[in-house]
């Protein structure tokens, strides 16, 4: 258990860093790719299968589509991690939320959960999701209907 | 079932004596689970390995009497030897990588494209204690698989740093995720009427309703097929490979064992999605009893190839969609017949659960209702939106004199 | 909102799979359609038309073969029915009967290998290839049967045909002519109604009956698109003009029509054979020629109706034994002009399909 929760926390971060080091942009994103896993990964060692397999299904799956699409579509010229003036006070603020978070996370009186044994969450995710949250279930399915006809709307050539 | 350990119906019965022999002589249980896990694997890669080596055979066999001809027969007695053959020709051809491609990516897409290929096999029930991981997401967790491979035909596309590779894989790209579509929602209608989406559970409803899925649901069959088809990038939709057009593909700069990689993977792929259709629609391992006689897990491996032999089948048949119309076919055409299976199915499983209904009566009324929805969904839609080229003659006019239509001439 | 997208030159080069020989397109796309076509020809150039004019006549005859492979036996045909009009020599009976049959089998086993390949290049992977080409093997054992060989036949002569029939050709014959329209309705029941061919072929490739006529095209893409042509009724050669047959047209003028209008040709040829075959009489296979042949001065164009289309020889003499002028008209080379205007506006896969419904063949159009 701990060993798992070490590898797979330092992949996720080792993806991470190297997002923000390597070169090539499309890299960038194989890199995010992968720590998407490592979170996916984390999510089983906390016994949270379906959103595990939901996790790659999302994420590793259609949203690093979409980012890969995106990059396609800047210019090569701006896909390189060129340097620029904001690098340093970029990485002061980071370190100051990184800080923070820390400290918080630290201070924290952490409960742990106590269950017992493993039980399948797909079935109690689907009865929270038509029950107490139903109105949040039905405002994101509009929304993402609304996000897809929006799309229509502006690659129609009229 | 007698639960002897020499009992190889059931494969899981040495494994589980094993398992008590090693709990009696003290190992502790994070052990017994890794080397089961490990014999699980072992089982397996080693059916991967001989299947992707059959199946190279098989399919050029079969092609070749499709086309009324014989297939491989030089090398080895009818020529079994010829999976071999290519393999060796495929090692050693050199393996050429261009200076410009992306020399990481290009290497790394080809392995990693095999890892889902093989991951898929690990949700599925080859009998009835013979489950490699008995996830309780086994349905969404196959189709997560197959929404990572998009990825990886990108970076292969990508690494080549060649625009036709590029132009290539996004098309195949556009085509992988809208045929994600309508087979998550034709699962959608299986998860719904079995009640659960682990695998050994839908195999296990099979055997308690005594039977098959696919009576039930041939609309659902139908669209993942077909959907299926596409994801895999075979005939009747395989622009990615297109032999007879200038985009030839998203492996247009691989060569030597690189390619024999993304061949062999494809044909795992087709392995792959052939067992899950045959663990959801035609029972997996159970078959109305005949599993007491011959081993579940041989019965298995037989449906499988049946259901390979379709994709065979298709491929030898059928010509090739262009792009457009082969989106248009999965959004027009799949996912509304896909979205009214969904809900077709809802309304049912509502009907027999709120009222609690007896199975034996309802089933059969089911079944015959989903038959006849399904002929009839099909017929009419396809009819709505595909018309357009049936009104067309189909033979020509015959003229038994010439008759040319000249121009008037033009005024003096 | 538009993206900025530039048109980039894409090569259909001359080594593919699918253009048929030896023939470049250089193709400007923007996104996905073409915006313009260029064609670049040549590459199988092998200035027979100037080989010729050091040639005997009779010598001549291989270079008829090997210009359009795929269909020897209506090249050879041309060039001997244009120098015998050149000369006046009269054939006899039988060879004009065995030119019928042989151009008409010819005719069959062209347009079993054109529409075959044309569906090979909408994407299936070569199974009706293989079905039609069984007949096109039976065909060509008759051939070799014959005159010993297969594909570059040097069969006619001029003033006849070079060899009379064996005893196991009427056989044969009679065998497939038996055979083969259960054959055809086999491939009509396979193919006429696959919606994927439907789709890859309907509406693609359109050229209308104006612009057919304008650009002097002919053969199945003039008869595919509206006009009923044939020279075979519109100008009739050999004895043709005794056997009674259909000519097959079209509604659209797209690769579809073009498909069809193959299929039925072949059984319309069968139709000539059969009567071919029943009137056939005994004599002659060759009128006598002598060994110096030295036709009269003149010229003299005439035409005949090849599988690919309208092939002509315009042939000038000056009374030597070599031609002085020899020039072929070929379809593919004329039919391939129209390509351009077929193509724009379509994507590259249509392209494909278009050009492998033209039915180019690229020894024809290089010469």
């Amino acid at each position: 258990m701990v060993i798992a929760f070490w590898t797979l926390a330092a992949l996720t971060l080792g993806a991470a860093a190297m997002i923000i080091v390597v070169r090539n942009l499309l890299h960038a994103v194989l890199f995010l790719i992968l720590s998407f896993i490592g979170v996916a990964g984390l999510y089983i060692t906390l016994s949270a299968d379906f959103v595990a397999v939901a996790q790659i299904l999302i994420y590793a799956g259609a949203i690093a589509v979409l980012m890969i699409f995106a990059v396609m579509l800047t210019p090569r010229s701006s896909r390189n991690n060129a340097g620029n003036f904001l690098q340093l006070p970029a990485l002061v603020l980071s370190g100051l939320i990184a800080a923070g978070a820390a400290i918080v996370a630290y201070e924290t009186e952490w409960r742990e959960a106590d269950r017992g044994s493993f039980d399948t969450t797909a079935a109690q995710i689907g009865d929270a999701l038509l029950s107490p949250f139903v109105l949040p279930f039905e405002i994101a399915s509009v929304l993402l209907v609304a996000a897809m006809i929006g799309a229509i709307v502006l690659v129609r050539e009229d | 079932m007698l639960s002897n350990w020499y009992d190889f119906r059931d494969l899981g019965n040495p494994v589980s004596r094993l398992i008590e022999g090693l709990e009696d002589a003290g190992v502790s249980d994070g052990w017994i689970y890794v080397i089961t896990g490990l014999l699980g694997a072992i089982g397996i890669l080693t059916f991967i390995g001989i299947a992707a080596v059959i199946n190279i055979w098989i399919e050029r066999r079969v092609i070749g009497r499709v086309q009324i001809r014989r297939g491989p027969n030089r090398v080895g007695p009818f020529g079994l030897l010829q999976p071999i053959a290519d393999a060796i020709k495929l090692i050693q051809k050199e393996a050429l990588q261009p200076k410009v491609a992306d020399g990481f990516v290009f290497t790394l897409a080809p392995i990693v494209i095999f890892v889902p290929a093989i991951l898929a096999f690990a949700v599925l029930p080859w009998g009835e204690q013979m489950v490699l991981a008995d996830l309780n997401v086994g349905v969404l967790f196959i189709l997560a698989l197959g929404s990572t491979t998009t990825i990886m035909i990108f970076m292969a596309g990508y690494a080549s740093n060649n625009k036709y590779a590029l132009l290539g894989s996004m098309r195949v790209i556009a085509m992988l995720i809208s045929y994600e579509l309508p087979g998550v929602l034709a699962l959608l209608g299986v998860v719904l009427f079995a009640g659960t989406m682990s695998l050994s559970g839908i195999v296990g409803f099979q055997d308690f309703y005594w039977s098959w899925l696919i009576f039930f649901q041939p609309l659902a069959l139908l669209i993942f097929l077909l959907g299926s088809t596409a994801e895999l990038n075979r005939t009747p939709a395989d622009i990615a490979e297109a032999e007879s057009e200038i985009v030839a593909g998203f492996h247009i700069e691989y060569s030597g064992m690189k390619f024999g990689l993304f061949y062999a993977v494809e044909l795992v792929n087709a392995i792959a999605v052939s067992a899950v259709i045959a663990t959801l629609f035609l029972g997996g391992w159970w078959t109305f009893g005949l599993e007491n006689v011959i081993p579940g897990w041989i019965l298995f491996i037989g449906k499988i190839y049946a259901v390979y032999f379709i994709f065979i089948w298709f491929r030898g048949t059928l010509p090739r969609f262009r792009i457009d119309q082969l989106m248009a076919f999965a959004w027009k055409f799949l996912l509304p017949l896909a979205i009214v299976n969904a809900l077709l199915v809802a309304v049912e499983v509502f009907v027999w659960t709120e009222y609690d209904l007896n199975a034996g009566v309802v089933l059969p009324i089911f079944g015959v209702v989903n038959f006849a929805l399904a002929g009839v969904l099909i017929v009419a839609f396809g009819r709505m939106i595909g018309a357009a080229y049936e009104r067309y003659p189909k033979q020509p006019m015959m003229y038994r004199d010439i008759d040319v239509p000249l121009p008037e001439p033009a005024p003096a | 909102m538009a993206i900025k997208t530039e048109p980039i030159v894409v090569n259909i080069g001359p080594q593919h799979p699918s253009t048929h020989g030896v023939f470049r397109m250089r193709v400007t796309l923007d996104g996905e359609t073409i915006t313009d076509a260029e064609m670049v020809i040549g590459y199988l150039h092998r200035s027979m038309e100037k080989l010729a004019e050091e040639r005997t006549w009779t010598q001549n005859i291989p270079f008829t073969d090997r210009m359009d492979y795929l269909a020897a036996m209506t090249g050879n045909m041309a060039y001997c029915i244009a120098v015998e009009r050149l000369a006046g020599i009269e054939v006899p009976e039988r060879a004009q009967y065995l030119r019928v049959i042989f151009a008409e089998l010819q005719r069959i086993a062209s347009h079993a290998m054109a529409n075959g390949t044309f569906i090979n290049d909408c994407g299936a992977w070569q199974t009706p290839l293989f079905y039609m080409f069984r007949e096109r093997e039976k065909i060509l054992d008759l051939f070799e049967m014959t005159c010993g060989a297969r594909l570059t036949l040097n069969y006619m002569r001029i003033g006849g045909v070079a060899f009379d029939i064996p005893d196991e050709f009427m056989p044969a014959l009679q065998a497939l002519v038996d055979e083969l329209p259960d054959r055809i309705d086999e491939y009509d029941q396979l193919l006429l109604d696959n919606e994927i061919l439907l789709m890859r072929s309907r509406d693609i490739g359109k050229i209308s009956a104006e612009d057919a006529m304008n650009a002097s095209l002919s053969g199945p893409m003039l008869r595919g698109s509206g006009v009923a042509w044939d020279v075979r009724k519109g100008d009739p050669y050999s004895i043709y003009d005794r056997f009674d047959f259909e000519i097959p047209v079209g509604h659209n003028g797209d690769c579809f029509d073009r498909f069809i209008v193959r299929m039925a040709e072949v059984r319309q040829s069968l139709s000539i054979i059969k009567q071919a075959m029943v009137d056939i009489p005994p004599g002659k296979h060759c009128a006598e020629v002598p060994l110096n042949f030295r036709p009269p001065e003149g010229e003299v164009y005439s035409r005949i109706e090849s599988p690919k289309g309208e092939l002509g020889y315009y042939l000038v003499s000056d009374g030597g034994p070599f031609p002085y002028r020899f020039h072929v008209r070929s379809p593919s080379l004329i039919n391939l002009s129209a390509l351009r205007e077929m193509v724009i506006g379509q994507s590259v896969a249509d392209a494909i399909v278009t050009l492998g419904s033209i039915d180019i063949n690229v020894g024809e159009v290089d010469r």
